[in-house]
């Protein structure tokens, strides 16, 4: 495949994963919270709530990574050429910084105080950004250029 | 025979609709008010309005703004929802001259809904007292409730919001946020509400478990008190409101989050209140009061239910103290609708909630 589909297909990848993830994150912080107030919280009511929210949060979040993956997954793959020992920290930090700057952008836009439920607390705000870092090294595996080493045929090697 | 009676009911249906459209006239009595947010009617027919910005106006009995707002006001905090609430006449007002205000009072990074009173002489405000300022202070500019109505013993009920972000608080008893509070009118806390003597609970909380509470009315003639709140998408709620009940929120909720996230698996759960009923879609409905007039007699004895995102007023149907049935009124005006008040005069009284706002009149059309 040639880079510019191949970098392509990683992204959309890297938001999909990344929003899955943050989903299942927002639905069991959001559970643990109801929990914690009393609610009974059986496995098939905990299963059927996280299906929904897969349904009816991840589309969300999926445009918010997007949109933070747009700036900040480039600028990680032009870091992590240059700074090859470095390379999956830079996206692992990317990831971060990209979910951490999105959920600020809307908080900042939102009428309400916090958009997303699970950004109210900072172990929330830290559960999004690492799930926004796994999007990212996702990127960092699938966009890689593969580089083909041209190894000798026999008769050359005679 | 069961066809042709619902083909006459049908009929009845299509030949009433236009008759009741006809059967009120929506005059415009004032105009040029900023983000107005509620009336009260004073005994010299003139009229109170406060206006979202901080601003107390005084509306004279033919309609027309007093230029220069009441002096006398606090200190408010204005910022997206945040502003000059509610003013409400002590019932006792003739005799006492004591007016009550609630507004955001802080900064934004600490505020919450705070409730005062002052005496209206010559026009401006003395006597201010700061009554109460619920607890915590929070960050944000959401959710402040803000309502008041008075009840049979002449004790007041106020009407807070959970702050949005604090929606679990809803059911702390340790705190305001969420609740609705019960005060006697100088403030101090009613000695039988209902969570005195709990360990821990705040005295003033009559209810807990609402979100964003924007409309109250007490139907003194039934001894039934009516309230109803915001949800978040969907879940808009009435409640009939009893002493130490929880209403469940964020427990039990028909409305979902505005990122389309569960707020909760469940519609109900043992131990909570459900509501009278519920608005899913949200018409976000942002004032309440019980029609009692001689100008519309069929809407004796109703609910009406101003709403922001509908544009519109819900006319709720009370029948020997149950439900029956809604209509959606004033659609055609395609404004915001703040306020909804019964008027001393038979009319039914509204107010647009925008930066050039207006105080309608409605009235029968002949």
């Amino acid at each position: 495949m040639s880079s510019k589909p191949r970098l392509l297909l990683a992204f959309l990848l890297a938001v999909l994963l990344a929003s899955l993830l943050a989903s299942i994150f927002q639905t069991q912080t959001n559970l643990a919270a109801l929990q914690a107030l009393g609610a009974p919280m059986p496995l098939d009511v905990r299963v059927g709530t996280t299906c929904l929210d897969l349904i009816g949060f991840a589309p969300t979040f999926a445009l918010l990574s997007a949109l933070g993956f747009l700036l900040a997954l480039p600028l990680a793959a032009w870091l992590a050429r240059r700074m090859p020992p470095l390379r999956w920290l830079i996206f692992v930090l990317s990831g971060a910084a990209a979910i951490w700057t999105a959920l600020a952008l809307a908080n900042a836009v939102a009428p309400m105080p916090t958009l997303i439920a699970a950004d109210r607390s900072p172990f929330g705000t830290l559960g999004l950004m690492a799930c926004g870092s796994v999007g990212a090294l996702l990127f960092g595996l699938l966009g890689r250029r593969v580089r083909y080493r041209v190894q000798p045929t026999s008769s050359e090697s005679l | 025979m069961l066809r042709s009676t619902r083909a006459l009911m049908l009929c009845a249906l299509f030949v009433s609709t236009p008759l009741l459209a006809l059967d009120y006239r929506i005059e415009t009595f004032s105009e040029g008010l900023e983000n107005p947010w509620a009336v009260a009617f004073l005994p010299d027919g003139r009229l109170l309005v406060t206006e979202r910005v901080g601003r107390l106006r005084i509306i004279e009995a033919d309609g027309s703004v007093d230029p220069e707002p009441v002096a006398g006001l606090p200190e408010v905090f204005i910022a997206a929802q945040a502003g000059l609430m509610e003013v409400a006449l002590d019932p006792d007002y003739s005799d006492n001259r004591w007016l009550y205000l609630t507004y955001a009072h802080g900064s934004q990074e600490a505020n919450n809904t705070r409730l005062a009173r002052a005496r209206l002489v010559d026009d401006e405000l003395h006597d201010f007292e700061v009554l109460f300022t619920a607890q915590p202070l929070k960050a944000g500019a959401a959710h402040y409730g803000g309502r008041i109505a008075f009840l049979a013993d002449k004790t007041l009920v106020l009407t807070l919001g959970d702050g949005f972000d604090w929606r679990e608080e809803a059911q702390n008893p340790a705190n305001h946020l969420g609740k609705i509070v019960r005060l006697n009118r100088d403030g101090s806390v009613p000695q039988d509400n209902p969570l005195i003597g709990q360990e821990g609970a705040a005295p003033e909380i009559y209810s807990l478990g609402h979100r964003n509470v924007q409309g109250i009315f007490f139907d003194a003639e039934h001894n039934r008190l009516y309230s109803h709140e915001h949800g978040p998408r969907g879940g808009d709620e009435l409640n009939l409101i009893e002493a130490g009940n929880n209403y469940g929120w964020p427990l039990a909720t028909f409305g979902i989050d505005y990122t389309g996230a569960r707020i909760s698996p469940y519609t109900e759960l043992p131990g909570l209140t459900a509501p009278l009923l519920h608005w899913t879609p949200s018409v976000a409905p942002s004032s309440l009061t019980l029609y009692r007039g001689e100008l519309f007699p069929d809407w004796q004895d109703d609910l009406f239910a101003a709403t922001l995102a509908e544009r519109s007023v819900r006319r709720i149907r009370v029948r020997d103290g149950m439900l029956a049935g809604e209509e959606i009124l004033f659609e055609e005006l395609g404004e915001r609708i703040r306020d909804v008040r019964s008027g001393p005069d038979g009319a039914l009284y509204l107010l647009t909630d925008n930066p050039q706002g207006r105080l309608l009149r409605v009235v029968p059309s002949e």
